[in-house]
């Protein structure tokens, strides 16, 4: 059955794509011409990574590899921050929110001495702040600290 | 002739350009040091830093970062046995040993020097070949870069890590991707799910951010209870005379091999130190020293990945084919800075394109040097705890994706495909081929299209032009030689 996984998610997507795929809207045929609909190149290529999916399922259970292990906090806790992201840039500020998310990367990942993770979460988004605004006049989003900022 | 040296030699009297090169030398050495971040990962954060400069200087810069970080994997790989990059993988299997002997200093002199005789062999052929292929390529039709940018895929899928099906999957997903937004010719919306941002399609920044850096971190946050056996080391030692007489043929033959596939659209700096390190093994007379510390493997790696690095950007300035990872990046540099790359390229900004090869040039020259004087510091750098380094490239992949366009929805889309890309190399697949695949993705389609107009609809006749034909005939090879070659070959033991 785990054989099945990789590929099975491979097919389902390229079904889903291939249904999207031909509701896509038609073009009229005095404007393609004698080239195609641009619905056929995206189902052309999902045809095709069926066929592959088919092939990886045959190799998956020839090679028969190991299940694998869970992923351990370290992983699922910085992919939960990424998650976090979203919300604290959206509806605080994207400076803070990077600064927050740095803040507990560093303890999740490991460094236990407080001021060595504050430290670098509050010098490197201000750094790059400053580089982006005044060097590359970068304007990041509002958010509390921005419209402090920009005034 | 005169014109491309002239151009090339403006380098020197260019001071704002030996600074940034200098600058962006010594980055790429801490990049190539730190385990995890690589050229690709390191050009690809660099990339909207070089927004302000002009196209040439931000060219350079990330060149600059391709060949020093591609050399500097060789530090680490000496000193604390773990390969900074992909590339300096072979390094490690003689490199290391060496170092235990307590000669890491004379470890690290031949790295040095056969990296830079590599880098520089290879820029010396990425000035003559170039043109010469950019004379070539101004024949191309539409059915020719078809046909080329199929070539490209399938050799992707047959060399890059990963196995050929998993690849050819990352690649035909990638090319799918390139499909997101208003399809070029008819204006049709295709998979932008009501997200009007998308119109113009992917940014690739933010997709090669997420791809290479933020999937990096995740696979990083798994190693983090490794122990780091490190050698310490008085000073880099030259190559003494006995040393050369015995590398030189292996150098030589290596520089030759890295440029070759270098120049084949693939991961070339890995597969071409694999290659080089074999092929010094195989033609030494010394075959039992390999991997208790023989020179000719430390020389016959780090001569081939580093002259893979000008082998590689060949296709990619003369018919926009990434010949790595980096040169992807290094493309999508050109196309942000109004490069197009391509033939026209070299008649359109001739002196642009040799400066960039002047400054990679130069790039070869300063990371011998800082190599020589400096590799113990860096190697130091190598040792930053990944707790700290992480989230500060965390930081920096999230600005990068967002400055481009001053857009959030990049930092989603970096994201998103930060953990896609975590996922599929969790399950043994390769990112760059998603990556190369979103690049020719547009070239495949829009030269399928205007041949079959060419063609009134017919599109066999794609294989009754030549050039075409002979792409398409190793495209097939790409992706059918190896399981042709092993069936006659069991055919041929059979009837034996």
């Amino acid at each position: 059955m785990r054989y099945m996984v990789v590929p099975g998610i491979i097919a389902t997507f390229s079904v889903a794509i291939i249904i999207v795929a031909l509701q896509l809207d038609e073009s009229p045929a005095m404007i393609v011409g004698d080239s195609m609909q641009p619905r056929v190149f995206p189902i052309l290529l999902m045809v095709i990574n069926l066929g592959l999916a088919f092939f990886l399922f045959l190799q998956y259970r020839r090679e028969n590899p190991k299940p694998l292990a869970w992923e351990g906090l370290q992983t699922s806790g910085s992919v939960a921050l990424f998650a976090l992201f979203y919300p604290l840039t959206v509806y605080i500020d994207m400076m803070i929110a990077i600064a927050i998310i740095m803040f507990a990367m560093c303890y999740l990942w490991g460094e236990r001495r407080l001021y060595v993770a504050g430290a670098i979460a509050l010098a490197t988004p201000t750094a790059i702040f400053f580089l982006f605004d005044l060097v590359l006049r970068v304007r990041f989003p509002r958010g509390i600290f921005t419209n402090w900022y920009y005034g | 002739m005169v014109d491309a040296l002239q151009a090339m030699s403006s380098v020197i009297f260019d001071p704002e350009l030996i600074g940034l090169i200098l600058i962006t030398t010594i980055m790429g050495v801490i990049i190539g040091v730190l385990p995890g971040l690589g050229a690709t990962t390191g050009a690809a954060l660099l990339l909207p830093f070089t927004l302000t400069m002009e196209p040439v200087h931000a060219i350079a810069v990330l060149a600059t970062i391709y060949v020093s970080a591609t050399f500097a994997g060789s530090i680490t790989a000496i000193l604390i046995n773990t390969p900074g990059t992909a590339a300096a993988a072979a390094t490690t299997f003689d490199g290391y040993p060496l170092a235990q002997r307590g000669e890491a200093g004379r470890a690290l002199g031949i790295a040095v020097v056969s990296s830079t005789i590599g880098g520089i062999f290879s820029v010396i052929v990425l000035c003559i070949a170039a043109p010469l292929l950019a004379r070539v390529a101004y024949e191309f039709r539409p059915p020719e870069y078809f046909a080329l940018a199929l070539f490209g895929l399938s050799m992707l899928a047959s060399i890059s890590a990963g196995g050929t099906i998993r690849n050819l999957i990352g690649g035909v997903f990638g090319v799918w991707l390139a499909t997101i937004g208003a399809e070029k010719t008819t204006g049709v919306e295709r998979f932008m799910f009501g997200t009007y941002e998308l119109y113009e399609g992917l940014s690739f920044v933010p997709v090669f951010i997420g791809l290479f850096a933020m999937s990096e971190l995740l696979v990083q946050s798994r190693r983090l209870n490794q122990v780091i056996d490190t050698i310490t080391m008085k000073a880099v030692k030259l190559p003494t005379k006995e040393d050369y007489m015995r590398i030189w043929k292996t150098v030589l033959r290596s520089c030759g091999i890295g440029t070759f596939i270098g120049v084949l659209p693939a991961e070339g700096a890995t597969v071409a130190s694999m290659i080089g390190y074999s092929e010094a093994r195989r033609w030494s007379k010394n075959k039992d020293e390999f991997g208790k510390g023989a020179i000719e493997g430390i020389a016959g790696a780090e001569s081939a990945n580093n002259a893979a690095t000008g082998g590689a950007m060949v296709p990619t300035m003369v018919l926009g084919i990434p010949g790595s990872g980096t040169t992807a990046v290094i493309l999508v540099g050109l196309l942000v800075h109004g490069l197009r790359p391509g033939p026209y390229l070299f008649t359109e900004q001739v002196d642009k394109v040799y400066q960039i090869f002047g400054a990679m040039l130069l790039a070869n020259v300063m990371f011998m040097a800082l190599g020589l004087y400096a590799a113990k510091l860096f190697a130091r750098i190598s040792l930053i705890p990944l707790p700290i380094l992480w989230p500060i490239v965390f930081a920096l992949a999230v600005i990068g994706a967002y400055a481009l366009n001053s857009s959030l929805l990049d930092v989603w889309i970096a994201m998103i495909f930060g953990v896609i890309g975590f996922l599929a190399r969790r399950h043994g697949f390769a990112v760059a081929p998603i990556a190369v695949g979103l690049i020719l993705g547009e070239m495949v389609e829009t030269n399928f299209q205007n041949s079959l107009k060419m063609f009134d609809g017919d599109w066999w006749i794609i294989l009754t032009q030549p050039l075409a034909a002979m792409f398409l005939f190793f495209a097939f090879l790409g992706l059918f030689g190896s399981s042709i070659f092993k069936w006659i070959s069991k055919r041929r033991k059979q009837s034996l």
